[in-house]
């Protein structure tokens, strides 16, 4: 990939060929990995581990450059600078700054945070390398070795080629399949001046949610979606008559990764929108939960998912397409994207799962957090990690009413999960 | 501390819980506030560079301007030329320019600024060349298309329902407007009526109603949906 003098670079993958074209100049699609440990972060030694890990994370150390028919990712200078934290999460990632490198280290008292581009991987692949960052950190910190396992990679060893391909042209199936989508309905809101995002974060002790998940049959991941299926339900039934209320349909991204034996760090990830029509009547919470999860059991299927990655690679494949200039193409994929990609549901619910460390990185772990940004049209999502016994999750939205988290978390409460609450204003 | 309202359990030191809003009372919590999750360091966003090509910008125009100006005066003793060259410039900023100088530029403050710019210049054209083409061509056209675009952003800006009905409508109100503006034509240039407008009028109608048509017919709208999706 790489000559001796000249730097590296690397196309995009197919996922990641719609977030440069999407952005605007007051949004684009970052999210946020962090690990709160028990003592405080030393800024100093955070560098020096950012720096070890540039020869073993190649796909990261990535700067957004333009070409004349793609966007396209070239290695960076030198490595970002560790920074304080800011005020709140997920601060607008300017098209400078992605022009210097795609991702920002931060720390806060005793939280190392990483903010990604969704150029570069989405959730699964960066927390492979937040917990490498942490364990190569605490290495240097404590003197500790932390063996190269649960997600922690070997810095010592040479990136191998199956973590920087892009998958999606590898496991694509021969024939496309095209899912015709209805529209979902939009949450309403009134936007807050500026960019600030606010944060709820609903901490749950890590058994209560699968207990619960286990009454109705069903993931947490369903469960979760199910519960804000509810709740959105209830907010259109309030401001919609019945006669004009749209489908309620929840976006929840699936890791490719289980699905296929790929081992790449970059965008793995495909979406599904299960939902139901508010049109045909009442639902309760255990139809809610069937529902999703048959729905998904119908979809998440490798051969399906197969499909569907074929139907996103054509055009990246077709000859005519590929030499449209970028500034051609950026406006199209644009109005594609505004057309289909965020009309197809009312939010994300973004589940990373368990996560385990390795036995000799876990003591010095408080918890692990994991937040994705809004959506340019939407203005609420949801994302929840469980690591170290806690899950958290976290629900950020860009608008002043935090009416859809009292709903969701008063309603888990009413279910028996206790929540307790944290926010950054 | 829990909420008495959601049931959740909040910070220690909040004084309201951050969901409902219900006051918390706590007295042994004392005046102190809830931990800070966050840094209180916000992020800078520069307006500079915007602000920078813009005043550069300003700045070349009036140096034109007045370069023009100079050569004209210089040559032939009067303004001559010039003026189309500073009153054509002076439109062109304050119809295109002038909304860059704002974060957001209101289109329903702004589309009419363009209009009135417009308006002036060709007033002063008029006027400079003692044309007597304004008052009957050039203002009420100018005025029909100001009705037609301001009508048109304010309706797709704030009736967020119905766009292929207005859509339609417009088109229809545009067929409309070309009849206006060949009668415009024929009183201020006595040219003969409808000798293009009709052929206009007649398709903007059959495309604005096909358009409405398809808003009232259902299955239309759905077969036209799939079938032009991008």
């Amino acid at each position: 990939m790489a000559r001796e003098h000249s730097k590296v670079w690397m196309p995009l993958d197919n996922a990641a060929l719609i977030f440069p074209a999407i952005r605007r100049k007051n949004w684009n699609n970052v999210f946020r990995e962090s690990v709160t440990l028990t003592e405080d972060v030393d800024p100093q030694l955070l560098q020096r581990a950012v720096d070890q890990l540039m020869p073993r994370f190649p796909s990261f150390y990535l700067r957004l450059r333009r070409g004349v028919f793609w966007y396209y990712l070239e290695e960076v200078t030198a490595p970002p600078r560790v920074q304080e934290d800011y005020a709140y999460p997920l601060t607008f990632m300017t098209g400078k700054e992605m022009g210097r490198c795609c991702l920002r280290v931060l720390y806060y008292r005793n939280r190392i945070a990483v903010e990604f581009f969704h150029v570069l991987s989405d959730g699964g692949g960066a927390m492979v390398y937040l917990k490498t960052l942490t364990a190569r950190y605490l290495s240097l910190r404590y003197g500790i070795d932390i063996p190269a396992t649960d997600g922690v990679l070997d810095v010592q060893e040479p990136p191998a080629a199956e973590e920087l391909e892009d998958s999606f042209q590898r496991y694509a199936a021969e024939h496309p399949i095209f899912c015709p989508e209805t529209e979902a309905y939009r949450l309403p809101g009134k936007r807050e001046l500026g960019r600030f995002n606010r944060l709820v974060t609903g901490v749950i002790p890590g058994d209560a949610l699968p207990a619960l998940a286990h009454r109705y049959g069903c993931t947490v991941t369903v469960l979760l979606a199910a519960v804000m299926a509810q709740c959105v339900l209830a907010i259109q039934a309030e401001q919609v008559p019945r006669k004009r209320q749209k489908p309620v349909k929840i976006t929840i991204p699936v890791d490719l990764r289980r699905l296929f034996p790929s081992r790449t760090l970059r965008n793995f990830v495909l979406t599904v929108n299960p939902g139901v029509d508010p049109r045909l009547g009442t639902y309760t919470l255990q139809e809610l939960c069937d529902a999703f999860t048959h729905q998904l059991a119908a979809e998440v299927t490798p051969q399906r998912m197969a499909g569907r990655i074929a139907q996103n690679v054509e055009p990246q494949r077709n000859k005519l397409l590929k030499a449209v200039p970028v500034f051609l193409k950026t406006p199209v994929m644009r109005a594609v994207y505004d057309r289909r990609g965020e009309r197809l549901g009312c939010l994300n619910v973004s589940n990373l799962g368990v996560q385990k460390l390795p036995a000799a990185m876990a003591p010095y772990v408080e918890r692990m957090e994991f937040i994705i940004g809004v959506q340019y049209s939407y203005p609420n999502n949801c994302s929840l990690i469980t690591a170290n016994g806690v899950t958290l999750v976290n629900m950020i939205r860009s608008t002043e009413s935090p009416e859809l988290e009292r709903r969701f978390f008063s309603r888990l409460v009413e279910l028996g999960v206790p929540v307790a609450i944290e926010t950054n204003a | 501390m829990y909420c008495v309202r959601c049931g959740v359990r909040l910070q220690e030191g909040v004084k309201a819980c951050p969901l409902c809003g219900t006051p918390v009372w706590c007295p042994e919590a004392g005046e102190r506030g809830p931990a800070a999750t966050y840094s209180d360091r916000y992020p800078v966003y520069s307006r500079q560079k915007r602000l920078t090509v813009m005043a550069s910008l300003t700045v070349a125009l009036l140096a034109a301007m007045v370069a023009c100006f100079s050569i004209a005066l210089n040559t032939t003793g009067q303004m001559g030329w010039s003026f189309y060259v500073i009153a054509g410039t002076t439109a062109f900023y304050l119809a295109f320019l002038l909304p860059l100088w704002f974060r957001r530029p209101h289109p329903m403050i702004f589309v009419p600024v363009a209009f009135l710019s417009l308006c002036l210049l060709l007033f002063l054209l008029c006027a400079y060349t003692g044309g007597r083409w304004f008052w009957t061509f050039a203002f009420p056209l100018t005025g029909l298309l100001a009705i037609l675009t301001i009508g048109a952003v304010a309706l797709y800006r704030y009736v967020k329902r119905g766009t292929i009905f207005i859509t339609g409508g417009l088109l229809i109100a545009i067929g409309g407007g070309c009849l206006l503006a060949e009668l415009f034509q024929h009183l201020t240039f006595q040219t003969p009526m409808f000798s293009w407008s009709l052929y206009a009028a007649a398709v903007f109608l059959l495309f604005g109603g096909f358009l409405i048509l398809a808003g009232i017919v259902r299955p239309l709208r759905e077969h036209l949906e799939r079938k032009f999706f991008i």
